[in-house]
């Protein structure tokens, strides 16, 4: 059940999308969202609706995978729209039910505010589907850098961004063995009174605790046998390298959010 | 400040502990309500890291979980967590962490008593700004209407709270223990160190 934690939400491709820079995709993804939030009307959802297909097709994701990652959200989704439909009174009388009627203000309302929670659902959603968080945490190294004014190193935001993505699989093992050790001792998660489940729950609290507390001092005692002493002068293995093209990506998305606010007026 | 090796391991490990937390509900099930963790871990964290590498290690959670890892409740992750109105129990996390952290420094010896005081207000923060980030998320991303009620968010919360009480009594009696355990270890770890 754990199998998609340690390869996370990423799917490696190759498509334009995935080989562009993490910070330009940041950058760009930053763009859109103010777009998205600045859109009010028919005409600037439509552009927003082409803009995001665009991007869709050049993700190279499948339809039904997509599909997939968005259904959880319909739910919210189609909540929002309820609540606009059922509760904005303006425009004219569309449908009485008792004491509700659905105004055309309403409906308008709502299309305009479910479509607003897709299309940012499904534009953050391509971006991490596209964009590996070991890529991302190194852009967003390089983006804390003015942090460091402030007494932050990113990189030790960086390194233990990556340190906490390693020991997800590892603590997980480490969890089902404290838990088996536990069940082959007779402690029962599933069944019994209050009191049995509440001493079954901290029985495996405190092992699992100490377990890992024993893992992370292996790992320090490693790191610093092989003289680790923080960013400065550290060389790197992955270089992130901005390309003519990402100059060019966030110059389309900056132009066509200067064409949605133009078209807004 | 520049961190140790180990203290910066120890914030990673947090961050890796509340992305189990969050999931680990098909394993344990008390009174039929599927269980997250995550709020009791961030007091723990708090407790046993001190305030500043307490809420450090939940920013760094935050963070994880933004750039994709599925570490959030429910194997959910990447920056659509940021249009989610349940973002600012991820948020509340930080802060829980270094309330807690504050509170446990100041007292020398911690008995049971305390700690169930100093987690009950870790809970309570994290339900307070939790709560009323969804109000205002409703309010700000979705646009909500007039019919859309201040008590109707806190009603959501109501049946995750009851579970949250339980394990934060839970909670607060292992932290003594949790806390002995920490001081036994460094002690240990300083004997084999030298």
């Amino acid at each position: 059940m754990f199998e998609h934690v340690i390869i996370g939400q990423y799917l490696p491709g190759q498509s334009v999308l995935h080989r562009m820079d993490a910070r330009a995709k940041l950058l760009c993804l930053f763009f859109l969202l103010i777009i998205i939030f600045m859109t009010n009307d028919w005409i600037g959802y439509g552009s927003v609706w082409v803009g995001t297909l665009i991007m869709f097709f050049l993700s190279g994701v499948s339809f039904r995978y997509m599909r997939k990652g968005m259904i959880p959200i319909l739910i919210l989704i189609a909540f929002t729209f309820l609540l606009h439909a059922f509760f904005t009174k303006e425009g004219t009388i569309l449908l009485s039910l008792g004491a509700f009627s659905v105004y055309s203000g309403g409906l308008q309302e709502g299309t305009f505010i479910a479509m607003r929670l897709f299309l940012l659902v499904w534009m953050t959603s391509l971006f991490t589907l596209t964009t590996s968080p070991i890529d991302l945490t190194d852009a967003l190294e390089q983006i804390f850098r003015p942090l460091e004014r402030f007494g932050i190193s990113p990189h030790e935001i960086a390194f233990m961004m990556s340190i906490a993505i390693r020991f997800i699989p590892t603590l997980l093992q480490e969890t089902e063995k404290v838990l088996k050790a536990q069940v082959a001792r007779g402690a029962d998660f599933t069944k019994g009174s209050l009191k049995d489940r509440s001493q079954a729950f901290i029985s495996l609290l405190v092992p699992l605790f100490v377990r890992s507390f024993r893992r992370a001092e292996e790992l320090a005692y490693a790191m610093e046998a092989r003289g680790y002493h923080g960013g400065v002068g550290r060389t790197k293995l992955r270089k992130l390298t901005w390309r003519r093209r990402d100059t060019a990506a966030c110059l389309v998305v900056f132009c066509f959010g200067m064409i949605c606010m133009f078209l807004r007026q | 400040m520049h961190w140790k090796p180990i203290q910066l391991i120890y914030a990673a490990l947090f961050a890796a502990l509340m992305g189990i937390g969050a999931n680990v509900t098909s394993y344990l099930v008390i009174g039929g309500v599927p269980i997250t963790l995550q709020s009791i871990i961030a007091i723990i964290a708090g407790a046993l890291l001190g305030s500043r590498l307490g809420a450090l290690s939940m920013t760094i959670y935050a963070l994880v979980g933004l750039v994709g890892m599925p570490v959030f409740a429910g194997f959910s992750g990447g920056v659509r967590a940021l249009v989610s109105p349940t973002f600012g129990f991820i948020l509340s996390f930080i802060v829980v962490a270094f309330v807690v952290g504050k509170m446990i420094e100041k007292k020398k010896k911690i008995v049971t008593s305390y700690a169930f005081f100093v987690a009950f207000i870790g809970l309570a923060l994290n339900y307070m700004i939790g709560t009323n980030y969804m109000y205002f998320a409703y309010l700000w991303i979705a646009d909500a209407p007039d019919g859309f009620s201040y008590s109707m968010v806190w009603l959501w919360m109501a049946l995750p709270l009851v579970k949250d009480i339980i394990l934060t009594i839970l909670t607060a009696v292992s932290i003594p223990k949790l806390l002995r355990m920490r001081t036994h270890h460094l002690a240990e770890t300083k004997q084999t160190a030298s």
